[in-house]
């Protein structure tokens, strides 16, 4: 489908916000009060800033705005009213958790119990998120759990690697810091297996939907000829768009990866192999967060919709088994026989 | 009630006429919602029916299919739980999915639900349109009864659409479907469409007065 930059903002700032709520709160579980750890949670308000900018961006994707007043209305059915709800209260949330440390000077408990609060809100919101998109059952490629794993997964990983370089920037005790690094290691092992299914699995969606076989007409198979006017409508059905070509698709998959997992698993190898933290964190952290535009592009640009199989014809492609050996023993019984 | 269209494959030459008189009457009638900002410059724009055309079969024996698609009105919409806002809804009364612009917010994941590829987006109105089964000709109480139907199904030459009711076991498009084996299409995917298309039947087998002298010969 048709991946436009309000989509892309929506879905990975909300991720990357929700990360960076999680490793908020794992830093107040585990980190001892300190001075680094008091000015590390002054940078709360970051977490906001990306999560409204998120936010701001859900309104461009809105056509008419006028009507956004409704968008509550369908909770019990629609995923996008319950996305717009969770949201919004992770936001309110985080405002909420910031006035606290900045106005009300929380701390201890208090602190720590509204953090994880609003840490688990920012979990909710990238699950309702990622099922909105896992429940279209038409969109072939999407409708798998693993939509829903792979989007939480890169959201926790890249919010991780940058609330990680924030505390690395501003001078926390680097043991815990690489203690971080080795989960982050983890994580993005993790993240990079689900990927590798997740890449096998957009191959099978395109693969299943075909004209020939897809469209449950009797009497096959069907080719495509025109699909009813002279050019395949991408203007006015956002569902489909143009198919990239293998060489690309494959480069740009190998860059999502290496961007992704691979540049910042390496960067926090080499922070726990020893090396200073900031400069390997903040490096890790910008890879990770081009890597997850660059996934969340390939995510909407490389979907299958089912409708597909009435505007592209699918490509013909020869046997992947057939080889060139002859066969001698068969020719000479057919001889046998023909005498 | 769930009003339909059935089509018949056999029947339908690939004319366009339907396609033609549904942009037609829902551009210029009473409705007006068909966008037609550029129709010169751009023929492509948006259409509730697209007659998609196929080539079916293995060479030598190939023949060329026409596929009238527009909504399927389907039983289980997948397009109308998905609505936020509620603007999309299917009419308990005929069974019509419709969409109320006024609370469409446009975010096209209707568009995307949608199994058939038949929503189209106006990026114009900020909304998303589709075939509404000319509900305002159904509805419309000065027309004669035998124009109270679709423009498509209307304008057919060859009489390969019929309107009916599906629900009731005496129409004539619950008849065609059960005694013609009608089918729907992508129906693995659950959405349940109404608009039903009766398969056509395979081409008969020509033979030569001489092909069969010759097997009479040799056989008898």
């Amino acid at each position: 489908m048709r991946p436009t930059g309000p989509l892309l903002l929506i879905t990975v700032l909300q991720g990357l916000s929700g990360g960076m709520a999680v490793a908020l709160t794992t830093a107040l579980i585990f980190l001892r009060p300190s001075a680094e750890l008091a000015h590390a949670v002054r940078m709360e308000p970051l977490i906001i800033v990306v999560a409204l900018a998120g936010g701001v961006a859900s309104f461009f994707h809105m056509h008419r705005i006028q009507a956004a007043r409704f968008v509550l209305r369908r909770l019990k059915t629609s995923w996008l009213s319950r996305e717009a709800l969770t949201t919004g209260l992770y936001i309110g949330g985080l405002t909420g958790l910031a006035a606290g440390i900045d106005l009300g000077n929380w701390h201890g408990a208090l602190l720590l119990g509204t953090a994880a609060g609003v840490a688990g809100l920012g979990l909710v919101a990238m699950f309702v998120t990622a099922m909105l998109y896992s429940t279209i059952t038409a969109m072939r490629s999407w409708h798998s759990p693993l939509t829903v794993i792979a989007m939480m997964g890169v959201g926790v990983f890249s919010g991780w690697l940058v609330m990680a370089a924030i505390f690395a920037v501003v001078g926390t005790n680097p043991a815990p810091l690489r203690e971080a690094a080795a989960v982050a290691v983890v994580l993005g092992l993790l993240l990079m297996a689900v990927k590798a299914q997740q890449w096998h699995f957009f191959a099978g969606a395109r693969t299943s939907v075909m004209a020939s076989t897809g469209t449950g007409l009797p009497l096959g198979p069907h080719r495509l000829q025109d699909s009813g006017t002279s050019r395949i409508p991408y203007k006015t059905q956002t569902q489909i768009w143009p198919d990239l070509r293998p060489g690309p698709k494959r480069l740009l998959y190998g860059l999502m990866f290496l961007l992704l997992t691979a540049v910042p698993v390496a960067a926090m190898g080499a922070i726990s192999a020893g090396a200073s933290p900031a400069g390997w964190f903040v490096g890790g952290a910008v890879s990770a967060v081009v890597g997850a535009f660059l996934e969340r592009w390939l995510f909407f640009a490389d979907a299958t919709h089912s409708s597909r199989v009435w505007f592209t014809d699918h490509v013909k492609r020869a046997s992947r088994v057939a080889t060139h050996r002859g066969s001698p023993a068969l020719l000479e019984r057919y001889r046998r026989l023909s005498k | 009630m769930q009003l339909t269209i059935i089509t018949d494959l056999n029947k339908c030459v690939g004319c366009k006429s339907c396609q033609v008189s549904c942009k037609e009457h829902n551009a210029s009638g009473a409705f007006g919602s068909v966008p037609d900002h550029a129709p010169y410059n751009d023929p492509d724009g948006m259409w509730w029916n697209r007659i998609v055309t196929m080539e079916s079969g293995e060479f030598p024996n190939t023949s060329v299919l026409y596929l009238p698609k527009a909504c399927m009105h389907c039983y289980d919409a997948p397009c109308v739980p998905v609505c936020p806002t509620g603007a999309s809804y299917k009419r308990v009364d005929n069974g019509v999915v419709l969409v109320d612009y006024d609370a469409c917010i446009g975010c096209q994941l209707c568009i995307w639900a949608c199994p058939y590829g038949v929503r189209e987006f106006d990026e114009h109105e900020g909304v998303v349109k589709k075939c509404t089964m000319c509900v305002d000709r159904l509805e419309d109480e000065s027309l004669p009864l035998r124009e109270r139907q679709p423009a498509c199904v209307q304008s057919c030459p060859t009489h390969a659409r019929v309107f009916g009711d599906l629900d009731d076991q005496q129409s004539e498009v619950s008849q065609l479907v059960a005694q013609r084996q009608g089918f729907a299409l992508l129906p693995e995917l659950g959405a349940r469409p109404a608009v039903h298309y009766l398969p056509r039947r395979p081409s008969p087998v020509v033979l030569a007065e001489e092909e069969v002298l010759k097997v009479m010969e040799e056989r008898y």
